[in-house]
């Protein structure tokens, strides 16, 4: 019997308990989840100052201008840091136990939280080379992932310089 | 630096841990009573009663809204109400509030009261619950993300770069322990634990183990706070807020100030002077350094930025036994969230009292001998702010 079926029967679950948390798009998100449905990895830049904001929020973080155009990022990406979630999740992520929760760096500037997926956890190193893939949710909502590109050779000194020199680029 | 505004006269706490039937309202009444009781003045003389909410939201957050508090213990006088709250930081945050109540004049004494019942919730849903209150709903939760997690690729930051060990980060578990089996409130007060305990535990994030995670549980406690004038006249030995000094990074991880977890304490560490500077004091003057971290990889974290050990250095300084009891830096002294036992919002609460207690040479058998000054921290979300307090049983600027 599967981890799902077991709860169901032992703690009278159905299988709304089981439907994933997904996205519900604001305004100024929309456009991101639309790129994410074409397979496309968008961020909001303002035009005024050039700032990304990741999230993006209803206006620049930096300058307040409400006046924004959406870029297409290059889908790749560094692993900086990771955790294997193993045990005590909410319901819905029971079947997908273990899988690989990370913090993300985009050379555009923004970090994410996404799922490495089509990787081996124990394989996993910080500074790894990520690019991006898109698994469809539902019918509104794709969601942008990360696999390890192949053949690759891990720097971990540059990691830590680039993560140096970046500091302040989101304060 | 400058003369102390205000001081604690008097804490009550109840024990912490898995008590269905202890509902948070009998909690709320009991701890007030025994405070009031501790500093041994007239319950009609309290101005201000203070309540944090109960973080997963019930009934209680209501009545404690709108007054229920000064009613059931008869505080007749009571002028002010409020529930202030910002998550792990509201014992900072009430405290803040209290201490303009009592600028204004409006109050003598304030209450302040946090009460916490998780057992009434089932792990699923204080599964969720945590993941929503450390995780963005829109752009974390839908890959999975919970709290532990969060804890998890910090630690895995955390020790990657900065060099230190998973025996290190889990010696923070032990020295934690230790301080909470000599705690009579603590959840973990009769059971010991070993380094390999916590090693050996299941991994329930990758590099955490169980043992490295929080227990949520059932608990409570309250303080009285007066103008330091006040408390000189009608208390033997109150305690002093000294110096305070806060900060606030973000709401979402991925957009903290500091980018580099093996650089946090350069965020962290200017607050933490800040606090030492308003207080005219520094670290070699502390006697405690009450750390809550509530995951050991944040209680290391934090005890880089306190001033005693090289920054990113602190899992040597716990593993070397130096912070557990007996030790020359005595920190956590309640065995905090870990062994102490996580009540929500109440952690940095329960960690508030022991550090008065500590003070008022009131501890039991976790008293550190002679100790005058102590530092201590608390914060919230998901790690969204810091706030560090100097207190002390002397003012030195008087
Ligand atoms: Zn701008």
């Amino acid at each position: 019997m599967s981890m799902k079926e077991t709860l169901k029967e032992k703690l009278g679950l159905t299988d709304k308990d089981f439907e994933k948390p997904l996205p519900k798009p604001t305004a100024w998100s929309k456009p991101f989840w639309d790129g994410a449905n074409q397979g496309k990895l968008l961020l909001k830049r303002c035009k005024d100052c050039g700032h990304i904001d990741h999230p993006p929020y209803l206006f620049c973080t930096a300058c307040s201008s409400e006046e924004c155009e959406w870029i297409e990022a290059s889908g790749k990406a560094t692993l900086y840091a990771y955790a294997v979630n193993s045990y005590g999740v909410p319901f819905p992520f029971v079947e997908d136990l273990p899988y690989v929760l990370a913090m993300i760096d985009l050379p555009e500037g923004p970090r994410m939280i996404s799922n490495v997926v089509q990787c081996d956890p124990e394989g996993l190193k910080n500074g790894m080379q990520l690019e991006v893939v898109f698994e469809r949710a539902s019918e509104e909502i794709t969601l942008p992932k990360w696999r390890p590109v192949k053949g690759q050779a891990i720097n971990l000194e540059a990691v830590r310089t680039i993560n140096g020199e970046g500091n302040d680029q989101n304060l | 630096m400058s003369k102390a505004e205000f001081a604690i006269i008097g804490t009550g706490e109840v024990p912490c841990g898995i008590y269905p039937a202890r509902s948070e309202f009998e909690i709320a009444y009991r701890v007030s009573k025994m405070a009031i009781e501790d500093a041994g003045i007239d319950k009609n003389k309290i101005g201000a009663a203070l309540t944090a909410v109960h973080i997963m939201g019930s009934e209680y957050n209501t009545e404690m809204f709108f007054g229920r508090l000064p009613e059931a213990i008869g505080a007749n006088n009571c002028r002010v109400v409020a529930t202030t709250v910002s998550g792990g930081g509201s014992s900072f945050s009430i405290r803040k509030t209290a201490e303009g109540i009592l600028s204004s004049g409006e109050a003598e004494y304030v209450l302040v009261v946090h009460a916490q019942r998780f057992s009434q919730f089932t792990p699923n849903e204080q599964a969720v619950f945590f993941a929503h209150a450390g995780a963005d709903l829109e752009w974390e939760v839908p890959y999975g993300m919970t709290y532990n997690a969060l804890a998890a690729m910090m630690t895995q930051g955390y020790m990657e770069y900065t060099g230190t060990t998973i025996e290190q980060v889990a010696s923070v578990c032990v020295a934690c322990r230790k301080w909470a089996n000599l705690q009579e409130n603590a959840m973990f007060r009769d059971k010991q634990l070993t380094l390999e305990e916590v090693l050996k535990s299941r991994t329930v994030a990758y590099p955490l183990t169980a043992m490295m995670c929080n227990v949520l549980c059932d608990g409570g406690s309250a303080y009285i706070m007066t103008t330091a004038e006040n408390a000189r006249k009608v208390c033997k030995r109150p305690v002093y807020i000294l110096g305070e000094a806060s900060d606030y990074s973000h709401r979402t991880i991925t957009k903290s100030k500091m980018k580099d977890l093996g650089r946090m304490h350069e965020f962290y560490t200017p607050v933490a002077q800040r606090a030492y500077q308003a207080a005219g004091l520094g670290p070699k003057d502390m006697d405690i350094f009450q750390v809550y971290g509530a995951y050991p990889f944040a209680n290391l974290m934090f005890l880089d930025a306190m001033g005693i050990v090289e920054p990113g250095r602190a899992g040597e300084l716990v593993e070397s036994g130096e912070t557990s009891p007996g030790g020359k830096y005595p920190a956590s002294t309640n065995g905090e969230a870990l062994s102490f036992g996580h009540t929500g919002t109440g952690v940095g609460f329960s960690c508030f009292v022991e550090s008065v207690r500590q003070l008022q040479g009131k501890a039991g058998r976790a008293q550190v001998e002679g100790a005058k000054f102590l530092i201590e921290d608390c914060g919230g979300g998901a790690f969204m702010d810091v706030h560090f307090t100097i207190m002390g049983n002397e003012d030195p600027n008087l």
